[in-house]
């Protein structure tokens, strides 16, 4: 993390993307039973964060592998709630079955060595996408614990997200009180778009946006909120400054071919607005105070949740975001707006 | 001034006229046997409104569960598929935004030509099919005006 990165940090916030990750694999073996660890142990996989090698610059250092490596970083800002993203289930592998065990092992982890350890922290329950019934089982294994205030998915899916396929995973969200994250990556070695795949890792970080946008018109546009008005979504570490003009366009088209989603029966911004916020992490704005006021105005400083995405390093766009933002702006992003969108307390 | 469109009949049901009046091009359909006539100009940008397709409303009770519901009355204009009521003018492209103009339609015996048409309300009350589909009027209306038969003429009243 470069040092302005880390002095951005803002204090009593709301921190809505927070990563912690096992150190290995092996931390995990405790949580599976002897068919999953021989099959581990057979296959030899290991846990690795493939969104972010060690060496690059966006990675800012390794997740907090344990409770001991954040809580100074929680006390040092004063952090007043923090949701964690762990998001080491995604590798390249495609058995459903493993990736059902395992999500519920990394769910198990969490509240063993996470939520036990402080009340200030709450969690995304990571559940498998290749199997919906299987995650379905999952957030209904946990609904109970209040510490878990959303489902943390992928935001790289192999069927966009409005489909069908996924829509008991969202009523079961929606009857318990819990919010969907989309979180950047997931699905490593595959074609960030159908264009194909990307060679480079610059090319796959910066698909993170346009893929969130495929998702936010998959959701609108298959009616996922028309059938789930409850249903709330946060788009996690897939900027946020590309909303204006995709919006835009929505309404536009929406105008000329509603016919096609009639069930569409509101201006898809209006939706989008009812229905979605975003992290605040990576901040892609511009330098000029004035063009990053012009932009926060254009998005609405109400669809904005605070996210560290500690340790991840995105640049210190996200000082600017706070600096340029009047004080009722500031509150809102840090604290409001989350204490807003979460249906489970979070603070 | 009341400008004579057609024979009745030369205008079956499904069938539409645009015809001057003045510097005006105007629309008039028959839907069914109703007639309806609204200015031939999207008050969006302009474009020729009359010539676009007739839908009647789609709605819908969930993703994939539509049913088309009542008479083809919503006209889209060939330029951006921006459509509008026959009757009223009005546009369903979101609350909140700009409204074109329309004009009442009507068909009048031929032995009341000399007569003035009453004209419509163009805030008319949102029809059922549209409140069905949970639109709200937008702020485009479009102009239309008042269509009669007399005897065995077709006459809109500009």
């Amino acid at each position: 993390m470069t040092p302005d990165a880390a002095a951005a940090r803002p204090r009593d916030a709301i921190d809505c993307d927070l990563h912690c990750a096992p150190a290995s694999m092996d931390v995990l073996l405790p949580y599976l039973d002897d068919y999953w660890r021989s099959y581990i142990d057979d296959a030899t996989i290991r846990l690795g964060d493939l969104s972010y090698p060690a060496g690059a610059a966006t990675s800012g250092g390794p997740a907090p592998a344990a409770y001991e490596d954040l809580a100074p970083l929680l006390d040092r800002d004063a952090t007043r709630a923090a949701v964690l993203s762990c998001v080491v289930l995604d590798g390249v592998h495609r058995n459903p079955h493993y990736a059902a065990a395992v999500a519920t092992a990394i769910n198990d982890w969490l509240r063993d060595a996470w939520l036990a350890r402080d009340p200030r922290l709450r969690a995304g329950i990571v559940v498998s996408t290749l199997d919906v019934p299987s995650a379905v089982q999952e957030i209904e294994r946990l609904a109970d614990d209040p510490r878990f205030v959303q489902v943390l998915l992928p935001v790289r899916s192999d069927v966009p997200y409005g489909n069908r396929l996924y829509h008991p995973l969202y009523a079961a969200a929606e009857r318990n009180g819990l919010r969907i994250a989309l979180h950047a990556w997931g699905r490593a070695g595959a074609a960030p778009s159908t264009t194909g795949i990307a060679p480079t890792y610059l090319e796959d970080y910066l698909s993170n946006v346009h893929i969130a946008e495929v998702q936010l018109l998959s959701l609108v546009a298959e009616g996922v909120f028309a059938t789930f008005p409850e249903l709330a979504v946060v788009f996690a570490e897939c900027g946020f400054t590309w909303l204006p003009s995709l919006l835009w366009r929505f309404d536009k088209d929406w105008k000329g071919v509603w016919r096609e989603v009639p069930w569409v029966s509101d201006r898809p911004s209006a939706v989008v607005r009812r229905h979605v916020r975003l992290t605040t992490a990576p901040a892609q704005l511009p330098r000029s105070p004035t063009e990053v006021a012009e932009v926060l105005e254009m998005v609405g400083p109400e669809m904005l949740l605070y996210a560290s995405d500690a340790p991840h390093d995105h640049g210190t766009s996200g000082g600017a975001l706070l600096r340029d933002l009047g004080a009722a702006g500031v509150e809102a992003i840090l604290r409001g707006n989350a204490e807003a969108f979460y249906r489970r307390s979070v603070a | 001034m009341k400008v004579v469109v057609s024979r009745l009949a030369d205008f079956p049901p499904g069938e539409r006229r645009i015809v001057k009046a003045g510097a005006r091009s105007i629309g008039v359909f028959r839907v069914e046997d109703e007639f309806f006539a609204i200015r031939n100009r999207c008050p969006h940008q302009g474009g020729p409104l009359c010539q676009g397709r007739l839908s009647p409303w789609a709605v819908a009770s969930g993703p994939g569960q539509v049913r088309m519901e009542g008479p083809p009355r919503l006209v889209a204009c060939p330029w951006h598929g921006w459509e509008y009521d026959l009757e009223t003018g009005q546009s369903f492209m979101g609350p909140g935004e700009t409204r074109v103009k329309a004009y009442e339609v009507a068909v009048e015996r031929g032995d009341r030509l000399g007569e003035d048409a009453r004209p419509g309300d163009a805030r008319a009350p949102v029809p059922a099919a549209a409140r069905a589909a949970g639109r709200e009027p937008g702020p485009y209306v479009a102009e239309t005006f008042s269509v009669y038969v007399e005897e065995d003429y077709v006459v809109v009243d500009v």
